[in-house]
């Protein structure tokens, strides 16, 4: 029998870990997906097979958003930090469904089903905004949200594309309130605050709708 | 006896709901070791070792019919009973509706409880209201008014330990009363389907002593009142 030497044996050795690794984080991924889907079919009835959100429900499209905005959603819903205002309808009906997702891993596997899952540009339902003035408008959000919607995670801002108009204006409606983003346990929320009353009046919020709306095609 | 072993009761009702219940529960207990013992008693005293081959009857003569007349009469009789008694109870529980000038606001809407709580001026539509999603605070032995709406669907709110329910329905106000006799925590839930996250519909109801429900209308005055004796409380 051939002898091989010390170095080659311990490549051979890493080759054979690595490849093992591989086969093995494989499993565990598809594994994972196959959890995340099991766990979607729940979502699916308000959110739409494909996540492409059903305004009948008060269900936002949520296909294809970033997997740390997700989660960190749902981690607010579930811990109470939203969904627990008694003005937020479609938060009311998210909160009681968060808390199916009995562990992380849970969490985590429904987050990465629904980011994997292709972003959805819907129709504008919004009428009378300018998304001329909505892009001058735009000037504030850009500086978290990004020139072009695309979001920035170091700020803790989503990015806006692919989100449905009327959602995007109920939770405008919401930080200006109060009923978002006022709770002391949704902190990031609470950045929102500020930025959604510097839009004066409703005009100035289809206004930078339309804009955003733009953005996603 | 046999309900509160499991579940408290805490409404001054509660017990007399729990009679009915088992009012029922004895008599049904009765008739059914009655019939089995007798059914098992013929199984055994004709079984075939013993006995000529069955023969098909009528029934049609009097001495068959008594065994249906006879227990049937006997089972109108406890019916009696069981209707006085549960019309007596629905009475004060439904259709009378004691004076108080306590009532809080119950919203149901998928899937959750909105509570309006009279604030300390005792009134609600007031700027002191306290509004508190899935938890319901109430002094122990005062009568309360609820006034029941629902947002969207059906629901029914359900309180075990007061042995109340009742359906809540889109577009009615529906008044009702209870009051509390065991101050502690206890569930709340909808007892109708009304959607995917009806499992998940719970609250809880917090029936607390005249200092506590005080104590806690203070640190929940929305007006900020008091917020200096809450916080010192907290220390």
């Amino acid at each position: 029998m051939k002898r091989i030497g010390l170095w080659q044996y311990v490549l051979r050795v890493l080759c054979g870990t690595g490849l093992a690794l591989l086969v093995f984080s494989n499993t565990a991924n598809a594994e994972e997906n196959e959890r995340g889907k099991q766990l979607f079919e729940m979502c699916s009835q308000c959110h739409g097979l494909q996540g492409e959100g059903m305004a009948l429900s008060l269900a936002p499209s949520i296909a294809g958003l970033e997997l740390w905005s997700l989660e960190a959603q749902l981690r607010k819903f579930r811990d109470g930090a939203r969904g627990v205002h008694h003005e937020d309808i479609a938060g009311m009906r998210m909160r009681p469904m968060s808390m199916w997702l009995k562990t992380d891993e849970d969490l985590v596997a429904v987050a990465n089903y629904v980011a994997s899952l292709p972003a959805v540009t819907s129709e504008a339902t919004i009428e009378g905004g300018d998304a001329t003035k909505g892009k001058a408008l735009y000037g504030l959000c850009q500086s978290c949200h990004g020139a072009n919607g695309e979001g920035l995670q170091p700020l803790n801002a989503p990015k806006l594309t692919n989100h449905t108009d009327w959602y995007l204006k109920t939770q405008i409606y919401n930080f200006k309130t109060g009923i978002r983003g006022s709770n002391p346990k949704d902190t990031t929320g609470a950045l929102m605050r500020p930025m959604a009353m510097a839009l004066a009046n409703d005009q100035a919020i289809n206004d930078v709708i339309s804009y955003i709306m733009t953005l996603s095609k | 006896m046999l309900i509160e072993a499991l579940v408290p009761a805490a409404s001054s009702y509660a017990k007399d709901i729990d009679f009915v219940w088992e009012l029922v529960f004895w008599f049904v207990a009765f008739w059914f070791i009655l019939s089995e013992g007798i059914f098992f008693y013929f199984i055994m005293k004709f079984r075939k070792k013993n006995s000529p081959k069955a023969e098909y009857i009528s029934g049609e003569e009097k001495h068959q019919k008594k065994w249906i007349t006879y227990p049937h009469i006997a089972v109108l009789i406890c019916d009696v009973f069981i209707v006085v008694a549960a019309v007596k109870v629905w009475y004060d529980v439904k259709q009378d509706m004691p004076p108080t000038d306590r009532t809080v606001r119950v919203m149901s809407s998928q899937w959750a409880w909105t509570f309006t709580h009279p604030g300390p001026d005792g009134k609600l539509d007031t700027a002191d209201d306290i509004i508190k999603n899935d938890e319901l605070h109430v002094e122990v032995d005062q009568l309360y008014h609820y006034e029941l709406h629902s947002r969207d669907v059906l629901h029914d709110f359900s309180v075990p330990v007061f042995r109340l329910k009742q359906d809540a329905i889109p577009g009615r106000t529906i008044m009702g009363w209870f009051t509390p006799t065991l101050t502690g925590e206890f569930d709340i839930q909808c007892a109708e389907i009304c959607g995917i996250g009806h499992g998940l519909m719970g609250a809880r109801i917090f029936i607390e002593s005249k200092e506590q429900h005080e104590s806690w209308m203070a640190k929940n005055n929305p007006r900020g009142e008091n917020l200096l004796l809450a916080s010192n409380e907290g220390r």
